[in-house]
């Protein structure tokens, strides 16, 4: 029996699309509705206020200020529309980081941890390596591998206790997250050489890879516009004033990478059965460990190559001292990939929405008295949202699953057996033994 | 000693009650991922609820006498305050993994990203700044720490070891944690109640078949564990970062649920796990300080070892615990999978 | 005491139920006296569960009512049966495995002051009841380490501490030992003898034969009668539990068997449940060309036999030679090189259930030369070849090879299993419990592939539960028991009696002497 009579809004991806849009819109009618209470409650803001920052939240990525009278002027923000790309690029990454694990059955809570690590690899390795040793490409090519490699070596411990021990994913993830924050302080700490001093307005900063380390009058010194940065490839041009690169372009393909990897090689085959139902794949002989294991590394280098490409544009500081602080890049990672349905070019979409929330809470910063705060609540609501727009999807497949079992049997379900859904790991055994026939 | 002791106090007693937290909810079924976000929002509620009362003026005159018995009954309404929120938070969580049946690992992190966004929202809202403290600068400890004089002691007098370690300078949250530590566990225990919670985080369909409403139940156990959660939050900002919130409880939360696996989800030993885990966060806080303690807590930040290390400490051991633990530690069976009364 | 006594102490009328897509319950009507046992009987998915669930207040029927002694009742959850007096032994023992004996029986109906449970009324309580119907049980051990058969005296214990009066068993006899069978029968005589109704729901004929007064039949969803058991026979009611002459005995020629295709020694595997081994110093031979079986009651072993073998489970002891290779050490994936194994649990093993069905087909060899090429999957080989098994093993399915492996149902997802184990054909078939839960025309068409596989001169080794699989199928028996093989039988010579003395331990061999006489 084909569908035929499949309509476009019955099709399982216009399904998931749709459950994402209203994610997305509840997300921002609680952060409406947050908005108004506390506007309403505010001295200074009262209603007019909160109306401002009802449409900054939903248009703010076309905004363009306030005019003269202070009344919010919109348009076309080629500054803000560059700098959302400019943004995108990490959260497109640490989104694959997520959805690649969760294609393994891991929740990979750990892309901050990550994207540290990648960071600090990176910027060593730019920072590190003289700039008349090297040219300027090759040391940035060497830094952006060396960030994914430390990021997937990362991602290997939960996955390697994972695989052997057994340790919830979760917990080691977290943990790992906490002891990178603080190796990272650790590292440029003793490594003052990396710490910024040219720029004497700041402190705790690393510098910029657009610094280069130059030998001047016989010492090590760093020097402006002399190092490594990502190439422009016209795209400043297009969006003048802000600070997208060609990191953009690396991130879109390596999604479209990832979209290859799973969806058509082998070991994408591999992975999933791993995360789909980790026994039948021990079954067959595919290793669990090792694909355990192998997912978290794949995951680890996405979120490492994130901060690679965040850090490498040359014009990007990084706050050292961070052991009390962990990337919000990698945790926003999940909602990016959740919303996405894991689906690694939806991942490209998703990354993009989240940087524009980045980019209208900065607007809500700089054009009223609320705060970026805001859009992280926003986020976390579409999170909460997603947990269980998946239950929602599973339902309607099951209804369907039903009907077909029939249309199609040969023989009648076992009815016992109809409504149990299969939990992965857990799951009830089915049927008791000696079911057979004794009928002799 | 009596500063090692202490500190170690105060950073294990939150962990207790956290973990114990985690027992509830996960006894009944639920994984509850978000004890770090409840905490973070028990720690704004309870925090601006001193705030407020502050603000009001009903206790100026009370803390200008040092009228501790008023004060404390301050200290005590803020968890109060904290617990109620917290336990109104995790029904977020408990709606999507009881009645919708939602992913409870997704949903936990979803609060665990809410709290820090709301509280880092409002705090900015109110304080504009990025921590919200005490009222007019006042501190914690003149507020509401027990000390010799608070009982009326001459600052000299020697009360011996005991009297030293857990009457002077001390926090009466840290001894209400252990009574209702106590009173839960025995509750978990010894009642119809606590038989009938335990058996829906094993075997849902049993408990079922034998007329328990499993969701009922496990709206309890997560209530519960939303209260206590909470409540932690603040005692531990009340005692160890000077009753302020930043939207930060660093990793504690985590750190409770690990003390749960490690206990094996049995309250005794839970209560040894989180004074071994309050021993290394204590040694990783105050490595540094310049306390007069003369406990050998000094002699740690002076050995050459990095503080960087020690800091890392707590979640490594977490780590290594886990793996020392994770073949032996027997979780509740069905906890986080959704029950659904529809399937047997 | 009760003035007007019903003659039908329940009665069920024209109940239906229904789930999403299938009609689980159509129009049944079921009538049970008083102080009678009334068997239940039906294949797997006719609906005997459903209609006792609604029975017991886990489901909600769509039509239909219940009387109770002639008056309406509404029974919503299981807490309105327990208070109409029914009380039911589930075929998944409803048991929490971490509390004790006690408190799984306390449990929903606890005596309490003020809260606090008070235990020492419940304890005399139960141990009386204990002593008058001999369920002897420990009330203070876990449930997990006590024996299915206690677990089950357990479950009843729950159901007389409550005062029920109508007791429900749902296939109890699965799980139990031949002598288990036989207390539980004489229990359930003593309760009827006492006034109490008793339901029987099972699938065994002998076992209905045995115990029950009269019997119900229900086939695929649908009421097919009512009949006295002393007016019927073990056909009439199979034809009638089927809906056609049923030819129970398997068509094969005398097994030819030849070489030797795998050769245990000693082998031994560690139990997950205890400290002592699951298998013990096993040894046996498989050859070409016989189905051997290994019979034995469910947990003594022949699940982590098989686990050691396929290598899910590392042995801790002893040697596997499959076709002339020590196999000991392998991975799983080397051991498949030479061995199909047609898993015990398909969800759990079988199937990727979110895969789609050619994905399924191809989970061991998707890295074969023919299906990738440099890592990337080639797509149109999968599909031709999913489609090429679909139709010879005739495996039905809503989209062809493109359907959700879940959506499938249970009989057709099996087919599955048995086209892709048996297509790759290796030269010995592990099969366990190849037929669970299926009805009969699967069973028939599975138990025909396998003598067909054994023709072509593969070894089969087969692990069943049932007794009259083990007898029919195979050419060769081995009776396992708590780990160890205890007899070696031929099926032809052997009767169930004897079979059932080696499967509950009362009867064994010298396996060594016999051993050296086959050599």
């Amino acid at each position: 029996m084909k569908d035929q009579g499949r309509t476009l809004l019955q099709k399982d991806g216009t399904r998931t699309v749709l459950a994402s849009l209203l994610s997305i819109l509840i997300g921002l009618a609680v952060g409406s509705v947050l908005i108004l209470i506390v506007g309403l409650f505010s001295d200074n803001l009262g209603l007019s206020g909160a109306w401002e920052g009802i449409r900054l939240v939903f248009f703010g990525i076309l905004s363009t200020g306030r005019n003269a009278t202070g009344s919010l002027t919109w348009g076309f923000n080629p500054q803000s529309i560059g700098n959302m790309l400019f943004r995108a690029t990490p959260l497109i990454l640490t989104g694959l980081s997520v959805s690649v694990a969760f294609k393994t059955g891991l929740f990979n809570i750990g892309a901050p941890g990550q994207y540290l690590m990648g960071t600090m690899a990176t910027l060593a390795i730019a920072l590190g390596i003289p700039s008349s040793a090297l040219p300027g490409p090759l040391i940035w090519l060497l830094a952006f591998l060396g960030g994914i490699l430390a990021g997937a070596l990362w991602g290997c411990i939960p996955g390697l206790v994972k695989a052997l021990l057994n340790i919830n994913e979760v917990l080691a993830c977290i943990m790992t997250n906490w002891i990178a924050a603080n190796l990272v302080t650790w590292f440029f700490d003793v490594n003052k050489v990396f710490q910024n001093t040219v720029e004497n307005t700041k402190s705790g900063y690393v510098y910029k890879t657009a610094y280069g380390r130059t030998l001047v009058d016989g010492a090590w010194t760093y020097v402006d516009g002399n190092g490594v940065q990502t190439a422009k490839l016209g795209l400043d041009k297009l969006f003048p004033g802000s600070q997208v690169n060609a990191g953009i372009l690396i991130a879109i393909l390596i999604a479209v990478g990832m979209y290859i990897l799973m969806s058509k090689t082998t070991l994408g085959y591999q992975l999933k059965a791993c995360g789909s139902n980790r026994h039948a794949a021990r079954y067959a002989g595919i290793s669990d460990k090792r694909n355990i294991v192998l997912s978290m590394a794949i995951a680890g280098a996405l979120s490492g190559a994130g901060a690679s490409l965040y850090y490498l544009s040359g014009n990007t500081e990084f706050f050292w001292s961070t052991y009390q602080a962990l990337p919000a890049t990698g945790f926003n990672g999940i909602p990016v990939a959740l919303l996405a349905a894991n689906h690694p070019i939806g991942v490209i979409f998703t990354g993009c929405f989240m940087s524009m929330l980045n980019i209208v809470g900065l607007q809500m910063t700089n054009l009223t008295a609320y705060n970026e705060y805001i859009t992280d609540v926003i986020i976390s609501v579409i999170v909460y949202l997603s947990a269980f727009s998946l239950v929602i999807k599973m339902l309607l497949t099951s209804r369907r699953r039903g009907k077909r079992a029939v249309a199609s049997a040969d023989n009648t379900p076992d009815a016992g057996n109809v409504p149990v859904e299969d939990r992965g790991e857990i799951q009830p055994v089915s049927d008791a033994a000696g079911k057979g026939g004794e009928q002799a | 000693m009596t500063f090692l002791i202490q500190q170690t106090l105060l950073y294990a007693v939150p962990l207790l009650i956290v973990a114990l937290a985690g027992v509830f909810a996960e006894r009944s079924g639920i994984i509850n991922l978000a004890l770090e976000g409840i905490m973070i929002f028990g720690a704004f509620v309870g925090v601006l609820f001193v705030r407020i009362m502050q603000g009001t003026g009903l206790f100026s005159s009370a803390y200008a006498v040092r009228n501790w018995l008023a004060l404390q009954g301050l200290e005590l309404l803020a968890m109060l305050a904290a617990a109620a929120m917290g336990a109104a938070f995790s029904l977020l969580l408990s709606f999507a993994s009881v009645n919708l049946k939602a992913d409870q690992t997704i949903g936990g992190t979803a609060l665990n990203l809410m709290a820090p966004a709301l509280v880092l929202f409002l705090i900015r809202m109110i304080a504009n700044q990025n921590t919200l403290g005490m009222a007019d600068g006042s501190d914690a400890a003149s507020w509401f720490m027990l000390k010799k004089s608070t009982f009326g002691i001459d600052r000299d007098t020697d009360l011996g070891f005991l009297g030293e370690t857990f009457i002077h300078r001390v926090y009466l949250a840290t001894y209400v944690c252990l009574i209702v530590f106590v009173a839960l566990s025995i509750l978990l225990y010894k009642t119809k109640f606590g038989l009938r919670l335990r058996s829906c985080g094993e075997n849902p369909q049993a408990a079922d078949s034998l007329g328990i409403n499993v969701y009922k139940m496990r709206y309890a156990g997560t209530t519960i564990s939303g209260a206590l959660a909470g409540m932690g939050g603040f005692v531990y900002a009340l005692t160890t970062a000077n009753c302020a919130s930043t939207g930060d409880v660093a990793g504690f939360g985590f750190l409770a649920l690990a003390v749960m696996i490690f206990g094996n989800w049995k309250p005794l030993n839970i209560a040894g796990a989180a004074l071994l885990f309050g021993l290394f966060k204590c040694i990783a806080a105050s490595y540094a300080s310049i306390d007069i303690n003369g406990d050998g807590v000094c002699m740690l930040a002076t050995a050459p070892i990095s503080s960087h290390l020690y800091r890392m400490l707590p979640y490594l051991i977490t780590l290594v615990v886990l793996a020392f633990t994770s073949k032996k530690s027997r979780a509740p069976k069905a906890e986080g999978i959704p029950y659904d009364k529809g399937q047997r | 005491m009760r003035t007007m006594e019903a003659e039908n102490i329940i009665e069920m009328l024209h109940i239906t139920k229904k789930f999403p897509g299938i009609i689980a319950n159509d129009d049944i009507t079921l009538q049970l006296r008083r102080g009678e046992i009334h068997a239940l009987l039906g294949e797997n998915g006719a609906g005997k569960s459903t209609l006792m669930s609604v029975l017991f207040g886990l489901y909600q029927p769509e039509a239909g009512t219940i009387r109770k002694n002639g008056q309406e009742v509404r029974i919503n959850n299981p807490n309105d049966a327990t208070d109409l007096g029914i009380g039911m032994v589930h075929q998944h023992f409803k048991l929490i495995e971490v509390f004790t004996v006690l408190d799984n029986i306390i449990l929903g109906a606890e005596t309490t002051r003020a809260g606090f449970l008070q235990k020492k009324e419940a304890r005399a309580k139960v141990e009386a009841l204990s002593e008058r119907y001999g369920l002897k049980v420990d009330l203070d051990a876990k449930v997990e380490d006590i024996t299915v058969g206690m677990q089950q005296r357990v479950e009843i214990l729950k159901m007389l501490y409550r005062d029920n009066e109508i007791l429900i068993f749902d296939e109890p006899t699965a799980v139990l030992t031949p002598k288990e069978i036989d207390e539980l029968m004489a229990t359930m005589r003593e309760f009827a003898k006492e006034g109490k109704s008793i339901l029987f729901i099972s699938h065994k004929l002998n076992e209905i034969m045995a115990v029950s007064d009269r019997v119900t039949v229900l086939r695929k969803g649908k009421y097919i009668g009512t009949v006295d058991t002393k007016d019927t026979d073990k056909q009439a009611l199979s034809n009638m539990m089927v809906g056609r002459p049923v030819q129970l005995e398997v068509t094969k020629e005398p097994a030819k068997p030849t070489e030797t295709v795998l050769a245990v020694d000693g082998l031994c595997v560690p139990s997950r449940n205890h400290k002592k081994n699951a298998v013990n110093h096993v040894s046996f031979r498989a050859r070409a060309g016989e189905i051997l079986c290994i019979a034995g009651i469910d947990g003594n072993g022949q699940t982590e036999l098989i686990h050691g073998l396929t290598g899910l489970e590392k042995s801790s002891g002893g040697t596997v030679t499959l076709c002339g290779e020590d196999i000991s050490r392998a991975s799983i994936k080397h051991r498949g090189e030479n061995m199909s194994h047609i898993p015990e649990d398909r969800h759990k093993h079988g199937l990727v259930l979110d895969f789609t069905l050619e994905q399924n087909l191809v989970l061991q060899r998707f890295n074969e030369k023919r299906f990738q090429r440099y890592g990337f999957i080639n797509q149109g080989a999968v599909r031709e070849y999913a489609q090429l098994l679909i139709e010879q093993y005739d495996v039905r399915s809503g989209q062809g090879p493109v359907t959700t492996a879940r959506s499938m149902s249970g009989g057709n997802q099996q087919k599955a299993i048995i086209a892709r184990e048996v297509d790759r054909e290796k030269p010995l078939i592990v099969a366990v419990q190849p037929t669970r839960g299926l009805d009969v025309g699967a069973i028939e068409y599975i138990h025909s592939q396998l003598v067909a596989e054994r023709d072509k001169g593969r070894a089969v080794l087969l692990i069943s539960l049932e007794l009259d699989e083990v007898m029919s199928l195979s050419d060769r028996i081995l009776v396992m028991y708590e780990g160890e093989i205890v007899g070696e039988l031929d099926p032809k010579q052997t009767t169930v009696q004897e079979l059932g003395l080696y499967m509950s331990g009362a009867k064994r061999m010298d396996m060594n002497r016999k051993e050296e006489m086959g050599a």
